[in-house]
C-alpha cells in the first residue's frame, strides 16, 4: 500500500516550455513590429530630415535673393529716365533717398547712355555731380548693358568687410546704368535671423567658396579663407549628392547636417546647417521610444508568460501532485481546481476514478482476505459478482469437517522446530488442495488441526457426500505422508471427524481480524468426532450418515458419549476401500455385509 | 525637481561668485559723459549673457577730460589684472590702453582708422592683444564739410575745428582741405583743445567771415556736445559736428557713425571675449550706419533752410 509511484524527472518542465512559447509568441511579433517600425521609422525621418533642411535651404535662399532683389528693384528707379544733357537736381534727390532708403548701398553711381559718369553720392566719400567720367569701359557697366543686370565678384575691401558691385542698366540705353556699392554686411540682418531648427544656422559662399554672409560676422570679417575650408568641404559634399543632406563639419569643429540652395544670378550657395545631434534629435528620440517601447513590451511579455504559464501549470501540478498522492493510496484526497475549463473537468475525472479506486481497492481488499478461507472458486465468483453477501450472517444446513494429526504433540516436543515446520507444511499443503479440490471451505488451522465446512457460504449439492469424499482424499493424502515420516517419527496418526446439521455461519469477528466460520452444534459434534476417531478413521454423525448411507459404505460403531453432549451420540465410520477410496455401492444398490 | 533645482542653484551662486570676471573699462570723460555710450555697451554685453553686477563686475576709470592721464589709468587697470579691457571713446583711449598692456585682451571704440593709427596691422586679422569697432567718424568728416555747403550755398568760406591734441588731426585736416579744393571751397581753420578755447573759437567764425563751422571728428569734442551747442546758438554760428548728441542739444546738424551700434558691439566684443574667445579672433568691426541728424528749430534763427536733397538723407528730423 505504501509504495511510491516512482516517476521519472521529465528532461524540461511544462513552465518552461508554456514560458517560452508564450513569451516568443509575444515577443517575436513586437520584435518584428517593433523593429520595422524603427527602420521605417528612421527611413522616414531620415527623409524628413532630408526634405525639411532642402526647403530650410531654399528658404533661406529666397530670403537672401530677396535681400538682393530689393536693392536691384531700388536701383532700377534710377535708370527709367533718359539722361539730358543739362543737369537737374530730381536724380541727385533720388540717389539720395535710395542711399537713405537702403542702407546696405554705400554709393551709387549714375552712368548716361554715354556710359560717362552723370552722378556720384556716397555715405563715406565726397558726392561727384556731372563729373562726366568715361566709365563705358567698366565691367559694371558693361555687364549691365549686355545683361541688364550685372553682379560683380564680391570684394573684401580692406581685406575684411564684403562688398559686391550690383549695376542695373534701364530699358533704354540712353536711360543709363546704375552701379551700386553693396556692403555685404548688411545680409547678417537676413542670414541671422534664419533658424533651422533650435540651433540650426544659415550661411552663404560665394562660387569661389568665401565666407559672404554668416550669423557671426566676425567670420566673415575675418575673411580667413583656411578657417573656411571646412564650410566648402561640406558644399561639395551637398554638391556630391544633389538633393541629399550631407553630414560634415563646419568652422568650429561641430558635426552638421546640411543642405544648400543656390542664389540665381549670383552664382552663390545658400547652406543650412543643424547640429547632427539636434537634427537627429527626432530619430534618436523615436529609436528610444521605440526601444523602450520594446523593453516594456518584453517585460510585459515576459510577465504575462509568466502568468499564463503559471495558470497553466498550477493546476497541472495541483493534479499531479493530487495523481501522486492518489497513486500513493490516499483514495479520500481530492483534487480541488477551480478554473471553470478542462482543468476542472479533468480534476473531477480524477476524483472520480479516486472514489473508484477506493471502492475498487476496499473490494479487492475484502476479497483477498475472503480467499484465505475460501475455495478459489467461490472466492472468485464473489470477485466477479462483486457481491459478498453470501457471507452475510443466515442459518444453513452444512457439513463441518474436522481433522488433525494422532501423536503430534508428542512428536513437536522431541523434533526440531525446522522438522516440525516442515512436516506442517507438506501436511497442509496435502490438506488445503484438498479441501480445495471438494469445493469445501477452510475455516481455520489451528496446530495440526484443520476445520473445513461444505454447503456454506455457496451451496453445493451432495454436501455430505462431498465431506466424505474429501475425507477419505485427506486420509489417503494424509496417509502417505505418515508412511513417509516414519522414519522420523513413529506415533503419528491421521483421523477425521463430520457432522451435518443447522449451523449458523457468516463472517464474525473484528474488522482488522475478520474470519468466515460457523457456530452451533453441529461444530461442536464434528470437533467431538474428529478426536474421538483413531488413526485411519473418519466418524460421521448420524445426519450425515444418513445422507450418505445409500452411496458409501458405512460401519454403525457403538454410541459414544463424547464431551459436551448429555447422550451417548451414534457414530458412524466410513469404510474406505483396498485401495484408500471409500467403497461404493454397487448400481444395484447392495449394502456391505457388514452393515 | 524643484529639490534638484534647488540644490544646482545653491551649488553654483558660491562658484559663481568666486570666477565674476572684471573688465576694466577705461573712459576718457566723466560717467555723465558716457552715459549714453555705456547703456549701448551693457546692451551689449547682455547680448553675449553679461549683466554687471549678476555675472560681471566693471572696474570703471576715468580721466574726466584730462587725456594725459589715460595712458596712467590704463596701468593702473592692467595692474589690476583685469580678464578684459574695455577702450571706447576715440584713439587716445584705445592707444594708452595698448600701451598698458600686451596680454590683457583689449576692446577698442573708435572714429579713426585703427591701421592708420598704428592701434592694429589688419582689420580682419587684429594680431596681438586688441581688437573693436571703429565707428568711420573720422572718415567722414569731408562730407560734414559737404553738408554744410549745401546749407549755404552761394559761399566759399568755411571754419574747421581742429583739436592739435587729437591724434587724428593731422590726416583729418589734410582730408578737409582736399575735400574743399575739390569742392571750391575756402578753409578757416580753428584749432581748440580745452573747453577754454570754445568760445573763442565760435567769435572766430564770425570774424573769419566763415559761413559755417565744421567740427574734425573728435572726441574730446564730441563729449561736449552740449556746451559746443550752447555756444553755437549763443554765436548764431550754423555749426556741424560728428554726433547727435549736438543737434539734439540745439546744434543745427550732425553726421558720424551710429555711436549706439559702435558702443553695443564693443560690448558684445568684451562679452565674447570673456567666454574664451581671442581678440586676435575677432576682425575689428566698422559700423555700418553713419547717420545725418538735422535740427530744422535751430536752422530757424540762423536763416537757414534746408534743401529737400539733405531733408531726403536725413535719418532724423527734429523739428
Amino acid at each position: 500500500m505504501s509504495r511510491r509511484p516512482t516517476v521519472a524527472n521529465p528532461r524540461t518542465s511544462l513552465f518552461r516550455r508554456y514560458f517560452l512559447i508564450l513569451f516568443g509568441a509575444v515577443v517575436t511579433p513586437l520584435l518584428i513590429a517593433g523593429g520595422s517600425e524603427a527602420w521605417f521609422g528612421y527611413r522616414d525621418q531620415r527623409a524628413r530630415l532630408n526634405d525639411l533642411l532642402d526647403a530650410e535651404a531654399r528658404l533661406a535662399s529666397v530670403k537672401i535673393e530677396d535681400f538682393v532683389e530689393g536693392i536691384r528693384d531700388q536701383l532700377s528707379w534710377t535708370v527709367q529716365l533718359p539722361w539730358s544733357e543739362t543737369p537737374g537736381d530730381r536724380r541727385r534727390v533720388e540717389a539720395l533717398r535710395l542711399l537713405r532708403q537702403v542702407p546696405a548701398v554705400e554709393s551709387l553711381s549714375l552712368v548716361d547712355g554715354q556710359g560717362r559718369e552723370r552722378l556720384f553720392v556716397s555715405r563715406i566719400g565726397l558726392n561727384r555731380i556731372d563729373s562726366r567720367e568715361d566709365h563705358s569701359a567698366k565691367p559694371a557697366v558693361l555687364g549691365a548693358r549686355s545683361d541688364r543686370v550685372w553682379f560683380g565678384p564680391v570684394t573684401f575691401i580692406a581685406d575684411s568687410e564684403p562688398f559686391i558691385t550690383v549695376a542695373i542698366a534701364g530699358n533704354r540705353a540712353v536711360d543709363g546704368v546704375a552701379v551700386a556699392q553693396v556692403n555685404l554686411k548688411f545680409i547678417w540682418e537676413v542670414i541671422s535671423a534664419i533658424r533651422v531648427g533650435q540651433t540650426g544656422e544659415a550661411f552663404v559662399l560665394d562660387q569661389p567658396g568665401r565666407l559672404v554672409a554668416h550669423p557671426d560676422i566676425s567670420l566673415v570679417l575675418r575673411a580667413d579663407q583656411a578657417a573656411q575650408r571646412p564650410l566648402q568641404a561640406l558644399r561639395a559634399a551637398i554638391l556630391a549628392r544633389p538633393g541629399q543632406a550631407a553630414a560634415g563639419q563646419d568652422i568650429r569643429g561641430n558635426t552638421v547636417m546640411a543642405a544648400m540652395a543656390p542664389i540665381p544670378g549670383l552664382d552663390w550657395s545658400v547652406i543650412v546647417k543643424q547640429p547632427l545631434a539636434e537634427a537627429f534629435g527626432p530619430i534618436y528620440a523615436a529609436l528610444w521610444r521605440t526601444g523602450i517601447l520594446l523593453v516594456a513590451g518584453t517585460v510585459l511579455a515576459a510577465g504575462l508568460a509568466y502568468w499564463l504559464a503559471q495558470r497553466m501549470v498550477g493546476p497541472i501540478r495541483v493534479l499531479e501532485e493530487g495523481v501522486a498522492r492518489i497513486g500513493a493510496g490516499q483514495f479520500d484526497h481530492r483534487i480541488t481546481i477551480k478554473t471553470g475549463d478542462e482543468f476542472e473537468r479533468l480534476a473531477n475525472r480524477f476524483n472520480e476514478m479516486a472514489v473508484e479506486l477506493s471502492v475498487s481497492q476496499e473490494r479487492s481488499e475484502r476479497i483477498s482476505r475472503l480467499k484465505r478461507f475460501l475455495a478459489p472458486p467461490v472466492a472468485e465468483l464473489i470477485e466477479r459478482t462483486g457481491d459478498d453477501g453470501v457471507l452475510d450472517g443466515r442459518r444453513v444446513e452444512v457439513v463441518v469437517v474436522f481433522c488433525d494429526l494422532r501423536g503430534f504433540t508428542g512428536f513437536s516436543s522431541r523434533a526440531e522446530p525446522e522438522t516440525i515446520i516442515g512436516v506442517l507444511r507438506e501436511y497442509y499443503d496435502v490438506l488445503e488442495k484438498v479441501i480445495s479440490d471438494h469445493g469445501a471451505t477452510l475455516i481455520n488451522y489451528s496446530g495440526d488441526g484443520v476445520m473445513a465446512l461444505l454447503n456454506a457460504p455457496v451451496a453445493c449439492s451432495d454436501p455430505a457426500l462431498r465431506a466424505v469424499n474429501m475425507a477419505t482424499a485427506m486420509q489417503e493424502g494424509v496417509q502417505k505422508l505418515i508412511n513417509g515420516w516414519r522414519t522420523v517419527e513413529d506415533g503419528l496418526g491421521f483421523g477425521v471427524g463430520l457432522a451435518m446439521g443447522p449451523a449458523t455461519v457468516g463472517r464474525i469477528g473484528s474488522e482488522g481480524h475478520l474470519h468466515y466460520t460457523a457456530i452451533g452444534n453441529v461444530v461442536n459434534l464434528a470437533s467431538r468426532l474428529c478426536s474421538s476417531a483413531e488413526d485411519s478413521q473418519i466418524l460421521l454423525d448420524r445426519i450425515a450418515a444418513d445422507a450418505v448411507r445409500s452411496q458409501v459404505p458405512l460401519a454403525e460403531l457403538e454410541p459414544r458419549a463424547l464431551k459436551g453432549f448429555d447422550q451417548p451420540i451414534p457414530v458412524f465410520a466410513a469404510v474406505t476401500g483396498p485401495a484408500g477410496r471409500p467403497a461404493r455401492w454397487e448400481r444395484s444398490g447392495r449394502r456391505p455385509s457388514y452393515f | 525637481m524643484a529639490l534638484a533645482g534647488g540644490l544646482a542653484a545653491s551649488w553654483t551662486i558660491p562658484a559663481r561668485a568666486q570666477a565674476v570676471p572684471v573688465i576694466g573699462y577705461l573712459g576718457s570723460e566723466s560717467p555723465q559723459r558716457y552715459a549714453s555710450r555705456l547703456s549701448a555697451f551693457r546692451e551689449g554685453l547682455a547680448q553675449t549673457g553679461y549683466v554687471e553686477g549678476r555675472n560681471v563686475s566693471i572696474e570703471f576709470r576715468w580721466a574726466e577730460g584730462l587725456y594725459g592721464q589715460l595712458p596712467a589709468l590704463a596701468r593702473d587697470l592692467a595692474g589690476r589684472q583685469v580678464a578684459v579691457m574695455v577702450a571706447p571713446g576715440g584713439a587716445e583711449v584705445a592707444l594708452a590702453a595698448k600701451a598698458a598692456t600686451t596680454t590683457i585682451p583689449i576692446v577698442f571704440e573708435m572714429g579713426g582708422d585703427p591701421i592708420a593709427l598704428g592701434v592694429v596691422d589688419s582689420l580682419s586679422r587684429p594680431g596681438g592683444n586688441l581688437t573693436g569697432v571703429s565707428s568711420l567718424s573720422v572718415e567722414v568728416s569731408r562730407k560734414r564739410l559737404e553738408f554744410m555747403r549745401e546749407v549755404r550755398p552761394g559761399t566759399k568760406t568755411f571754419a574747421v575745428a581742429i583739436n592739435p591734441a587729437s591724434p587724428t588731426s593731422g590726416s583729418q585736416l589734410k582730408n578737409l582741405q582736399a575735400a574743399a579744393d575739390s569742392l571750391g571751397l575756402n578753409l578757416v581753420v580753428l584749432k581748440a583743445s580745452t573747453e577754454e578755447e570754445f568760445d573763442a573759437m565760435f567769435a572766430a567764425v564770425r570774424e573769419q567771415g566763415a559761413a559755417g563751422l565744421v567740427f574734425s571728428s573728435d572726441p574730446y569734442f564730441a563729449y561736449r556736445s552740449q556746451l559746443l551747442a550752447e555756444l553755437a546758438v549763443r554765436h548764431g554760428v550754423p555749426a556741424m559736428t560728428q554726433s547727435r548728441d549736438f543737434p539734439m542739444a540745439g546744434g543745427l546738424m550732425s553726421y558720424g557713425g551710429d555711436f549706439h551700434q559702435s558702443h553695443r558691439q564693443t560690448g558684445m566684443y568684451a562679452g565674447r571675449i570673456l567666454k574664451g574667445e581671442k581678440p586676435s579672433d575677432l576682425p575689428v568691426q566698422r559700423v555700418t550706419k553713419v547717420e545725418l541728424f538735422i535740427n530744422m528749430k535751430a536752422a530757424r534763427p540762423l536763416g537757414i533752410s534746408f534743401p529737400s536733397s539733405l531733408l531726403g538723407s536725413a535719418d532724423r528730423i527734429l523739428e
